[in-house]
């Protein structure tokens, strides 16, 4: 890690549990400013948790989570003003379903940013032509297919100039023809320099423009590292076996 | 001739104040029960069990009971005409109901709505008013059909107050011509017949035309 770059988001021994269960046993995990983060391990190890855990839309247990300096954890924070720069993209895109693709995206500039309708026009298409669907802006979600929709749901993150974009298995609900799409804008949004922490199985993706691989299991970080390392030389059995049955598959 | 010399503005009259009746109760109905909804789903616990009883208390009795009983409540706290002490209560009994068609259209709506909404620094009431209930309504519009046209209906009880809706005005108009008791209700029997069928053709167009295209 450099240690001349900012840190964007700093996680700080993060418990949380679900009755008996406790799926994040205290991780503590720093993102730097242009950072690429790949969290993988097997499903049920609390990578969504924490993802989750960082704007708060899960309440951790225990633990501190900064972002930029604020601190969300803390009580006196107001959380809707953090999340307003903390863009997330979910496994089921959740597009507003009553609202054109347009819309989708405008919607957080009008009523959140307080931008005017025009102004927020503008920049909405602009998001849209990013991801390359400036011609679908009439489009409501049902009629997208599952990567334009999710390109529209990173372009209404985008909008909201986010300091770092979370990605909770972003391709994981795709057609496998369809993940390729979602992967190029994704791909590009890392080359711009954007602070990236991405959930996914794609380990083609993971080497290609991540800058660490965190590999976690049953709540904790078991091994992190550059891709270069963690796919070709990790420490652990572990960690070798996992990314050798999840290469088999992808 | 006498049909339309007497009977029709005999029911005419009447008219008004049913339609009146039915709007108050809906109307007032629609906003109270909505409110009721959200609390009870998004709202504390305590007042979400409370609503869920009020509802369950309203469901159960009969409207005609209810709406003698309300209107007695009504009448020991503020002096209100016959008109509106029926409309309200009609309104109070509709809001259960009502309720409970809100609540099944919001819980309706994917969670993963709600979820997004906030993850773009939207506050909770934000997400609601401009994510939730947008979805909900059009949810909403095929059971509300049904409870428009049952608050049509029901507009009748009030006659039982003295109010001079058209159901009253029929039976005004049999108690003067006795011979010819059939026509008078012959002819309400068509007007809630045709209103009950607008309303219902009305909030059939209403949602074909804010259905999300997909």
């Amino acid at each position: 890690m450099d240690p001349n770059k900012n840190v964007i988001v700093k996680i700080e021994d993060l418990h949380k549990s679900y009755g008996q269960e406790e799926v994040l046993k205290g991780i503590s995990l720093d993102i730097l400013e242009g950072e690429v983060v790949i969290l993988v391990g097997p499903s049920g190890t609390g990578k969504s948790t924490l993802l989750r855990c960082i704007n708060q839309l899960t309440v951790p247990d225990a633990g501190r989570v900064w972002v930029r300096d604020v601190e969300l954890t803390d009580p006196k924070t107001n959380i809707d003003l953090a999340r307003q720069h903390i863009g997330m993209v979910f496994q089921s895109f959740d597009l507003f379903n009553h609202l054109t693709a347009l819309d989708n995206i405008m919607l957080g500039l009008v009523h959140v940013l307080k931008m005017d309708k025009d102004a927020a026009r503008e920049k909405a298409m602009m998001e849209l032509d990013r991801v390359g669907l400036a011609n679908k802006y009439e489009n409501y979600p049902g009629q997208l297919s599952g990567g334009q929709k999710q390109r529209v749901a990173i372009a209404r993150s985008l909008a909201m100039e986010p300091v770092v974009m979370l990605f909770d298995e972003p391709t994981s609900a795709l057609d496998p023809e369809l993940i390729g799409e979602v992967l190029v804008v994704m791909k590009n949004l890392a080359l711009d320099g954007m602070t990236m922490l991405c959930v996914t199985h794609e380990i083609g993706f993971a080497r290609d423009v991540s800058t660490r691989i965190v590999f976690m299991e049953h709540g904790n970080i078991v091994e992190q590292g550059p891709p270069e390392i963690i796919l070709n030389n990790p420490k652990l059995e572990r960690t070798r076996q996992f990314l050798g049955k999840i290469s088999d598959l992808h | 001739m006498e049909i339309f010399t007497t009977l029709i503005p005999y029911i005419l009259r009447g008219l008004n104040i049913t339609l009146s009746v039915t709007a108050i109760a809906l109307s007032f109905g629609l906003i109270f029960g909505t409110l009721l909804a959200i609390i009870r789903v998004y709202g504390n616990q305590a007042l979400a069990r409370l609503i869920a009883m009020y509802v369950s208390v309203i469901r159960s009795l009969p409207h005609i009971l209810l709406l003698l009983i309300i209107y007695f409540l009504i009448a020991r706290i503020v002096n209100l005409t016959p008109f509106w002490a029926g409309s309200v209560s009609l309104a109070i009994i509709s809001s259960a109901y009502q309720s409970e068609i809100v609540r099944g259209a919001i819980l309706s709506v994917p969670s993963g709505q709600m979820i997004a909404a906030r993850s773009i620094g939207m506050t909770r009431k934000q997400a609601i008013w401009y994510v939730i209930i947008p979805q909900a309504i059009r949810h909403m519009i095929p059971p509300w059909s049904n409870e428009a046209a049952i608050v049509i209906k029901d507009s009748s009880l009030v006659y039982i107050l003295g109010v001079p809706e058209i159901m009253r005005q029929a039976q005004y108009y049999s108690g003067r011509n006795p011979t010819k008791p059939f026509n008078a209700y012959l002819a309400v029997a068509v007007v809630y017949f045709v209103l009950t069928f607008i309303t219902n053709r009305g909030l059939d167009a209403l949602e074909k035309r804010i259905r999300i295209p997909s």
